[in-house]
């Protein structure tokens, strides 16, 4: 405890709990995004199978493509822990290509929804066709946009990182960044159990 | 640079997992996504029966990422009570949202 409060002195950013204003506010951010999801994936739950009319989720999914993405997704979290770990040894060459690869795999994921949405727009369904289309694409639109933030999250620290100006001592700017992109995958994680999976 | 985030870093942190713990929760979370995308092909597979199994692989992929990408499993309980507060908030907002609407996963629709 002593060596908290000494901490605490010395750094504007530990507070008397002794964590890191910065970590904390984020976990507090993640708590309310939980909320935010939840709220979207009831909604979709709720209208679930009460469209009147067509294209419904049984005639429009594509269970092995988004198997892909998701598989793409879950890899890129991994690829995020190791960019983690690389920055916090000062390892910068492996910081850089991992934390490249995770915004590589994140934009390949935002790459297939952008196919998936057109491809659903070319079928018929769009935001006003029907409550499936209504409660489908605002959920997983509000998720695709949450992947971009963290394309363009994770492409500045690999931009710091080139310039040198990312380090082992910076590790908790990856770290923030990381528990953002691990929710993301969490939140696909609920998504394509409960959209794409159970019939 | 900031130097702060150097004294930030060993203040809070109760110790990461290694690289290899990564690379087996990795492999392990691929597996239980195998399984529950292969569930979804078993023919005659009851719907009671498939709907568990996705729902707990959800949990356990959910649970793994949490625990050790996340390092929630290593880190403070306070942030713990951060997120698995509002996480609860949320379970019972899809299940008191899906009550009123008439909508469950398990049951058939009237």
């Amino acid at each position: 405890m002593a060596a908290e409060h000494a901490a605490a002195a010395h750094d504007p950013n530990i507070g008397c709990t002794g964590l890191d204003h910065r970590k904390m506010g984020m976990w507090a951010f993640l708590g309310s995004e939980c909320m935010f999801f939840g709220s979207l994936i009831g909604t979709y739950l709720s209208y679930k199978g009460k469209s009147i009319n067509g294209p419904g989720p049984h005639e429009i999914l594509n269970i092995p493509l988004t198997s892909v993405s998701a598989f793409v997704l879950l890899m890129s979290s991994l690829l995020m822990v190791l960019a983690l770990a690389a920055v916090q040894r000062n390892d910068m060459k492996w910081g850089k290509i991992w934390l490249f690869m995770t915004a590589l795999f994140g934009a390949g994921f935002v790459g297939f929804q952008c196919y998936e949405f057109t491809h659903f727009v070319h079928q018929g369904l769009t935001l006003q066709t029907n409550l499936f289309g209504s409660t489908f694409f605002v959920l997983t639109g509000f998720h695709g946009a949450h992947v971009t933030g963290g394309v363009i999250w994770l492409l500045a620290l690999w931009v710091l990182a080139l310039r040198g100006r990312l380090g082992a001592p910076d590790s908790l700017k990856v770290e923030i960044c990381g528990l953002y992109w691990h929710f993301v995958d969490i939140v696909w994680i609920a998504i394509f159990a409960l959209i794409y999976l159970i019939p | 640079m900031d130097s702060s985030h150097a004294a930030a870093a060993p203040a809070h942190d109760g110790g990461h997992a290694t690289v290899q713990t990564y690379i087996r929760v990795a492999v392990v979370l691929a597996i239980i996504t195998a399984i529950e995308i292969g569930a979804v092909y078993v023919p005659g597979l009851p719907s009671h029966a498939l709907v568990t199994v996705i729902i707990i692989s959800g949990i356990l992929k959910f649970a793994l990422v949490v625990a050790f990408f996340m390092h929630l499993r290593y880190d403070s309980k306070l942030l713990t009570v951060l997120f698995v507060g509002p996480l609860i908030i949320a379970t019972a907002i899809i299940l008191a949202i899906m009550a009123l609407f008439g909508a469950y996963l398990l049951l058939a629709r009237a």
